[in-house]
């Protein structure tokens, strides 16, 4: 370096205009040159470890000054790598606390809206409950007008009722303390009660409920009494928010290992500014005190814990306001695993609870009376023992050593159950089901299909159900699993 | 001691366009526009200059004093409110955040920038009066303005009287608000109203 022009041996100083500064320093000038606004003022390596490749440097640059004259300049620099790391971590940290703070805030905010809401939704009721209790105490009523006294305050005690199992509910879930009763359970019936009880309510606004529910579409893992709230919230939610003479729309849907619940009405719809808080706790699109929706806004915010408990998800859409709202619960589809009969007996008794009438209980062994079932097995002994016994049950059995057979004699059977083995050499019993269900509903492709396999990990499970199949029952086979499972998916299939 | 009209004519000429390249240089640091209030020129005796200031600026001053020695001496300082401080320097650092204070580099980034600034305008007088001036390494000062122009009393005992010229400046979209103030002690001031008298005269043959 000894020797050498400076700007000649840091070129960069002049793309970086400092040269002006050296320039200005023989001028007599003194300058500084701050860290944050250059960087550096020559180019050094980095600390190891450091979050920069270059030295930090702050710099000063001042004239040399001999009897008067000025002789050169001399420069100061200071290393400030460290400095200026230190000075980063305090802005972040700071930015970070100052977010902490912001949503904290706003959270607080909330609670005080959803305090003043509560207050005022509870009171509500109330105030009629007193009114008419007074009226009843003190004055002399007919038997019609007490009658209707004892209505109101009947109703609004529920509705109270309600209010407040929303509060604690969201109390439970807020600490962590809502346990779910897990067991197999058909979603189906769960939604055709939640409708029913949802249809008086619909009624008094002329809103028609449409539903259109998948045959064994909805087999899931989960608590009845919370999975009939999770539909019971947004149907209700879909009525309230719905002018009369509108549309509710109920679709239960299976799409792939997953169980699909859409309630979309022809409601006010939700504003894109709110769509993301849909689902907040005490969120209302509208908090201001002249709402004219009532309600804590509590529903929403419990649906969405209850589905996320279920491992599910819960989006809403809508177009905008006015132009209606879909909300859509995914839930995933329960695998069905021999030994798990007492499953399907639960279901059934949401069945019965739910819908009366339309459930056919199967305590004792069913009889697979005139059932035609279609076995497909390459290995002759397994087809012999299922055949036989499947027989034996009353079913009607046609057995298939291949997948080509097997699609030949659906075709021309149209059997109600086909049972499969899963393990064939050649075409194995996924590639029979995905030509099965490519047939389409006409020529049999719907037909409810149960698989025989030994493989057991979940992964498998899901594949199977996703490939296409209602039920899965594991190698060895346990021939009563099977019978019961044959009969169920069989019964799902007529009722639906 | 009173300065004629004339003189002051002068004085307020040169210091225009002093004060107007710094305004300039600030507006191309900042990319921003710089309005220029018309400076004033007085003087006063150093022992007042606390309460005349104290009328124009407030309490909390972030203050980049140079000290400038040769044919003419003084003391340059540029004073900006404190809030206008934080604002310029997160301006020029493009910092997304609202900075709460001042820190090291932030302080650091001020003194270049006053440094800038002040060695504009008093460059001009230099280029304009001929004159040769030298200058010390500027310094921040975070203090209250009435400790910073004690300060300067003590530093210099031959400072009995002060030109004080101010100016302010505003920029545009933000609430920057800054003065220069330039004092001279009273020897450089009859040697600078003399240059400028002659200054002016020179401009009048032109």
């Amino acid at each position: 370096m000894v020797g050498r022009n400076l700007l000649e041996a840091y070129p960069d100083l002049v793309t970086r205009r400092l040269d002006e500064y050296y320039r200005d320093a023989l001028e007599r000038q003194v300058r500084i040159v701050s860290q944050r606004l250059h960087g550096f003022l020559l180019s050094m390596p980095g600390i190891e470890g450091s979050a920069f490749t270059r030295m930090q440097q702050s710099a000063r640059i001042a004239p040399l000054i001999e009897d008067e004259q000025v002789i050169g300049t001399i420069t100061v620099i200071d290393d400030v790598t460290e400095r200026i790391e230190r000075e980063d971590r305090l802005v972040a940290l700071l930015a970070n606390e100052k977010t902490a703070r912001a949503e904290a805030e706003a959270a607080n905010r909330a609670k005080d809206e959803f305090l003043a809401i509560v207050s005022h939704e509870l009171r509500t009721p109330l105030n009629a409950i007193l009114g008419w209790a007074q009226i009843l105490r003190t004055t002399q009523t007919n038997k019609e007008s007490s009658t209707r006294g004892l209505e109101i305050i009947e109703n609004n005690a529920k509705a109270q009722a309600k209010l407040i199992e929303d509060v604690l509910d969201a109390s439970r879930i807020i600490t962590g303390k809502l346990r779910l009763d897990v067991r197999p359970i058909d979603l189906g019936p769960i939604i055709k009660s939640a409708v029913e009880t949802a249809r008086p309510a619909a009624a008094a606004k002329s809103i028609h409920i449409e539903t259109a529910l998948e045959p064994w579409g909805g087999l899931v893992s989960g608590d009845p009494n919370r999975l009939r709230q999770i539909i019971w919230n947004l149907i209700f939610n879909a009525i309230k928010f719905t002018p009369n003479s509108g549309k509710v729309e109920v679709r239960l849907q299976r799409i792939d290992s997953q169980v699909q619940v859409t309630v979309k009405d022809t409601g006010q719809g939700i504003s894109a500014d709110f769509l993301p808080h849909v689902f907040d706790r005490f969120r209302q699109a509208d908090s201001s005190r002249a709402r004219t929706h009532g309600g804590l806004g509590l529903g929403l915010a419990i649906v969405r814990h209850l589905v996320e408990l279920h491992g599910g998800t819960v989006h809403a859409d809508s177009d905008g306001e006015g132009r209606g709202s879909t909300f859509t619960v995914k839930l995933p589809v329960m695998a069905v695993r021999s030994g798990e009969t007492s499953g399907t007996q639960d279901a059934s008794r949401i069945t019965e609870a739910g819908a009366p009438g339309s459930a056919n209980s199967p305590a004792s062994q069913p009889a697979l009376n005139n059932l035609r079932v279609l076995v497909v097995d390459n290995e002759s002994d397994a087809r012999e023992i299922l055949n036989i016994t499947l027989t034996q049950c009353g079913a009607r059995v046609m057995t298939a050593t291949s997948t080509r057979e097997a699609l030949e004699i659906l075709e021309e059977w149209e059997p109600d159950v086909l049972v499969s083995d899963i393990g064939m050499p050649g075409e194995d019993g996924y590639s029979l089901i995905s030509k099965v269900r490519a047939l389409g509903p006409e020529r049999g492709g719907n037909v409810p299909a149960v698989a025989v396999t030994g493989y057991a990990g979940s992964e498998e499970r899901m594949r199977l159900l996703s490939a296409g199949y209602q039920v899965h029952v594991t190698k060895p086979v346990e021939m009563e699993e099977l019978i019961i499972a044959i009969a169920d998916v069989a019964r799902r299939t007529q009722n639906a | 001691m009173e300065l004629s009209e004339q003189q002051k004519d002068a004085l307020s000429e040169l210091i225009n366009i002093a004060f107007s390249r710094t305004a300039a240089s600030l507006s191309e640091l900042t990319g921003r526009r710089v309005l220029l209030d018309a400076p004033n020129v007085a003087i006063y005796p150093v022992g007042e200059l606390a309460s005349t200031l104290s009328k124009f600026l407030p309490a909390e001053v972030a203050t980049v004093h140079q000290v400038f020695t040769g044919q003419v001496a003084g003391d340059a300082l540029l004073l900006l409110n404190y809030d206008g401080a934080i604002t310029l320097t997160d301006l020029l650092t493009d910092e997304q955040i609202r900075s709460e204070r001042l820190n090291v580099s932030a302080r650091e980034v001020l003194t270049e920038v006053g440094n800038i600034l002040l060695n504009a305008c008093l460059g001009v007088f230099g280029n304009l009066l001929k004159v040769h001036v030298t200058f010390s390494v500027p310094r921040l000062h975070l203090e209250t303005l009435d400790a910073l122009l004690r300060s300067l009393v003590v530093a210099s005992e031959s400072l009995r009287y002060a030109l004080v010229v101010y100016t302010a400046f505003h920029m545009r979209d933000s609430a920057i608000k800054g003065y220069l103030v330039i004092a001279l002690n009273v020897s450089s001031l009859d040697r600078l109203i003399q240059e400028a008298e002659q200054w002016e005269e020179r401009q009048g043959h032109n």
